[in-house]
């Protein structure tokens, strides 16, 4: 009995068992989100606007991450400087060969993507915790080279990085309707990574996994799969460097650092593992605590008596990895499982299961 | 593509008593499976494992073990605990590797041969300990099984529309085939984690079955089980052998169901094979009487 | 010529600081499986201590040392208690998760507690000065920090081989179910080599401290040991004393040798082009195990 679905749903063909949204109200339920995203930016104003084109960024390098380790179980402690390559590069093409957006644009995912299949390599043939030192190796190495090849990445001054170009007379200037041009992209990925999660490359993800070494014996192959796993997920997290680099119009080493791509896993637990509502939950998260902390932090300035200017860098240190250990012990699988628990409670009310 | 569009309500009154039927047709489309009546089919060799040795340090688990597995029979193997059963199987399927010996399959050489390319050939093995794939339901598992039969590359299976679409609801009535055979409809959406030991081992066949075999090592498949369970699963072993056409090589300590099914028994012992031939031969052989039935 | 050698002999001393940095955290991977990144962090903390005890409270060296070394006991008791045991049956992904994030809470309460500058000790709590011998110039400091680096570890060796709880711990090395059924509290063995290795890694940061600086900065050598553990294999206390004096040796090198011909700050990048290194050429590092799966 499945209990997702309400009652007197039957499916008389293997098309229907499958599908992801199957009721009617789902569907325009579905459709209404989309569109309502859409409307958004109309309503809130350029605050709103800024975050929500971060979330949207953000939960593109979610998804990478949500495959690398949700889908595929490996930690990867790298993300945030493969986002930065990603940044690099659209910035690099534009400046030293003038590309327009929409060709680095691919390019900004395909570059992480070999970047990070080379340093995942040696790594990803072995069982147990190397990926998580080779990433953790390929995120110094990568600030270093992005800090000191000046000629080509400006160092540590960053670079000035531009918006597309017009495309369909739409000026992408304007905050709004990058908002717009991000959420179309992001609504693609995540489409994209729907379905991988749900295709045989997704099936042996989660296969490798569960049990890597009966997945071998059932024909998997597993260097095959980790491998792929870690370039779409870097190819992911390339996507979003760029558009959130984009949006800033400036792109600097000093953001992405080891810090973030600790807070990346940490809100990926919180969010949900293994789920695509767990990484877009998990991004939304991150980037209102980002908010919150913003907001709350001249509070503790005063609070430690005025001379804190090291509040802030602290707060968000303390503050966010407490979330996420409180996260972890208490809700191991995350905001997503607790959503499941919500929908399964309405759907069986009043009995408990 | 016609079987998969249809109503399942006409499936149900035109499936056969094996059920199976698109599995054998996947296989078929592969090799010509041989006709039921022609009893003089000869028994061609199928696996032929010669000579294998393998040593952890000090302890030697195979001794120069030689055994084959000829076309459309029942092998058991049999020996005490710490024979060297499972390890044979290991070595044969490409998980362990000898130190000395050849495997063929179908005279292919598949000694050295990573494990999952000698799943693609077609050699499938259920695990002692079983090792599902305990986050996926069961029927992901067996689908997942399917997985070196799946032919759509990762970029058509993002765009998902319309070639995986088809691919996977194809998959899905190979699988749900499979799942009819072995009684598992009551529990197809369930988590495997959750589910019996009995349960278990049946879903773990099924998962080998999906790979498309072309010989099936079983390892215990019925340890753990009682008299109704244990006849369940001769049932479905026998099944298969008949209406797939494979050889199934199986572990076994039941000797009553040993006896009753198999072809030919091989016996183990400390890595030696001490015995080899039918069933009656094997339990009037003195050798195997002192080292494994006992007297009596 | 010479300066090879003097960054050798220099690279041993300061590679004693690597090699207990090394083992604090074989110690705690080899009795949980856990690979414990925050003690990368643990190293500020202790700083930090030992400097409150000097500085503002002006308490003589040697209880100075003593409250560092039981601060760093109750911080392992502590991070074990509230954050590892809630975690025992999750896999492997859930207590990785929690020690990265308890580096980054150790880093922010570093920043809170020196409030955000690089403090010095005023005056180094190890004698001052350098010895010549022949042509080398042995820094007095790096010299007894060596000593007493050898010390923890020889003491912490001798514990694991002749005492009763040091053979509980080698045992749930092996494995934990078996250790379980010989009647050794599991638990309490976790407790007690989460409790070793703070205390190593808070000795390790005050000794840093001194050479270094007390500052926010001190987290990157608990890194580079990270690349040294890796070396000598995760599960080996040997190999990560070799490795540690081997990285030791690497960093000072690369100050001689290699920082000249790169630009930037090369000594924390070298280290883990090493690492990668390792990981292309011997996976398992030197000592390495490799485990055998059962099916």
């Amino acid at each position: 009995m499945n209990i997702n679905r309400p009652c007197g749903t039957f499916d008389r063909t293997y098309f229907q068992a499958k599908e992801l949204y199957r009721t009617p109200l789902r569907k325009t339920l579905l459709a209404l989100l989309i569109v309502g995203m859409y409307l958004l930016p109309f309503v809130t104003g350029d605050y709103g606007i800024s975050i929500l084109t971060l979330i949207c960024a953000f939960t593109i390098g979610m998804l990478g991450l949500q495959i690398i380790t949700g889908y595929c179980g490996q930690i990867s402690i790298g993300h945030a400087a493969f986002m930065g390559v990603g940044m690099y590069t659209v910035g690099i093409l534009q400046r030293h060969f003038g590309l327009s957006f929409w060709v680095c644009l691919p390019l900004a995912g395909l570059v992480p993507m070999f970047i990070g299949m080379m340093f995942g390599l040696p790594a990803l043939r072995m069982k147990g915790l190397y990926l998580a030192f080779a990433t953790l190796a390929a995120h110094f190495v990568i600030v270093y080279v992005i800090s000191n090849w000046r000629s080509v990445t400006n160092g540590t001054d960053g670079m000035w990085m531009k918006r597309p170009d017009v495309l369909f007379g739409i000026d992408f200037k304007s905050d709004r309707n990058y908002y717009l041009l991000v959420l179309t992209i992001t609504i693609i990925m995540t489409y994209l990574a729907t379905n991988l999660a749900r295709s045989k490359l997704g099936r042996s993800f989660v296969a490798v996994r569960d049990n890597d070494i009966a997945a071998e014996v059932m024909g998997i192959n597993i260097a095959y799969t980790k491998i792929m796993a870690f370039g779409i997920g870097c190819f992911f997290a390339g996507i979003a460097g760029a558009l959130g680099g984009a949006y800033y119009e400036y792109v600097n080493v000093e953001w992405f650092g080891l810090d973030d791509s600790i807070w990346y896993l940490g809100f990926l637990v919180v969010g949900g593992f293994g789920s695509i509502f767990g990484a877009i939950a998990g991004a939304t998260v991150w980037k209102v605590m980002d908010e919150f902390s913003t907001l709350v932090t001249p509070l503790t300035e005063t609070l430690l008596g005025g001379v804190a200017f090291y509040a802030s860098a602290a707060f968000s240190l303390i503050f966010y990895s407490l979330i996420i250990i409180v996260f972890l012990v208490f809700e191991p699988r995350g905001i997503a499982h607790r959503w499941e628990i919500v929908k399964r409670s309405y759907r069986l009310h009043p009995f408990p299961y | 593509m016609a079987e998969i569009t249809r109503d399942i309500t006409k499936k149900r009154e035109q499936r056969y008593s094996y059920g199976l039927t698109l599995l054998r047709e996947c296989i078929e489309k592969k090799r010509p499976l041989s006709n039921p009546n022609n009893k003089e089919t000869e028994a061609k060799t199928l696996l032929r494992a010669e000579d294998i040795s393998i040593a952890f340090g000090k302890l030697q688990a195979l001794n120069h073990v030689k055994v084959e597995v000829k076309e459309g029979e029942i092998l058991a193997i049999i020996g005490p605990n710490g024979a060297g059963k499972t390890c044979l199987l290991n070595v044969i399927s490409g998980f362990y590797r000898a130190q000395s010996g050849e495997v063929f399959l179908e005279d292919k050489r598949i000694t050295h041969s990573s494990s999952h390319r000698i799943a693609e050939l077609g050699l499938c093995r259920t695990f002692q300990n079983i090792a599902l794939y305990t986050g996926l339901s069961v029927i992901d598992n067996i689908i997942a099984g399917r997985h070196p039969h799946i032919k759509y590359n990762f970029v058509t299976g993002m765009i998902y529309f319309p070639f995986a679409n088809q691919e996977e609801a194809r998959q899905r009535a190979i699988a749900e085939d499979i799942i009819d055979f072995l009684e598992l409809e009551h529990v197809r959406g369930s988590v495997v984690g959750m589910l019996a030991y009995g349960l278990r081992k049946r879903v773990e066949m099924g998962r080998a079955l999906a790979l498309e075999p072309r010989i099936l090592l079983l390892d215990e498949p019925m340890a753990g089980m009682n008299l109704d369970e244990k006849e369940d699963m001769a049932r479905f072993i026998i099944d298969i052998n008949e209406f797939l056409k494979i050889p199934i090589v199986l572990i076994e300590h039941d000797m009553g169901v040993v006896m009753d099914i198999a072809d030919r028994i091989v016996v183990l012992d400390f890595g030696n094979k001490i015995a080899e031939g039918p069933p009656e031969e094997i339990k009037s052989n003195p050798k195997v009487i002192s080292a494994y039935l006992g007297a009596g | 010529m010479e300066e090879t050698i003097k960054s050798i002999v220099l690279g041993l001393c300061s590679g004693g600081i690597y090699a207990l940095l090394a083992v604090s955290y074989v110690v705690i991977y080899k009795s949980t499986r856990v690979f414990p990144f925050s003690q990368a962090a643990v190293l500020i903390i202790g700083a930090y201590i030992m400097w409150y005890c000097l500085i503002p409270w002006h308490l003589p060296i040697w209880l100075g040392f003593i409250i560092t070394c039981i601060g760093g006991a109750i911080l392992g008791v502590i991070v074990e208690r509230a954050f590892m045991r809630p975690l025992v049956g999750q896999p492997i992904l859930a207590p990785i998760v929690v020690t990265l994030c308890l580096m980054l809470f150790f880093r922010g309460i570093g920043i809170l507690m020196g409030k955000g500058d690089i403090q010095g000790f005023g005056e180094s709590f190890l004698p001052v000065g350098a010895w010549k011998v022949g042509f080398l110039h042995l820094p007095k400091i790096q010299v007894y920090g060596f000593i007493l680096c050898a010390v923890l570890i020889a003491a912490l060796m001798l514990f694991y081989e002749k005492t009763r709880t040091g053979l509980g711990m080698r045992v749930v090395h092996e494995d934990h179910v078996v250790a379980q059924n010989l009647g050794i509290n599991v638990k309490r063995i976790f407790q007690y080599s989460w409790v070793i290795s703070c205390i190593i890694a808070v000795v390790a940061g005050m000794l840093l401290g001194n050479i270094q600086g007390v500052g926010l900065a001190l987290d990157a050598n608990g890194l580079i040991a990270i690349a040294a553990v890796l070396f000598g294999g995760l599960e080996s206390f040997a190999g990560a004393i070799i490795a540690g004096l081997a990285i030791g040796i690497l960093q000072m090198l690369t100050i001689a040798h290699i920082a000249p011909l790169l630009p930037g700050e090369t000594t924390m990048m070298v280290p883990f082009v090493f690492l990668l290194l390792i990981l292309f050429i011997k996976p398992y590092g030197l000592f390495g195990l490799v485990r055998i799966e059962r099916l």
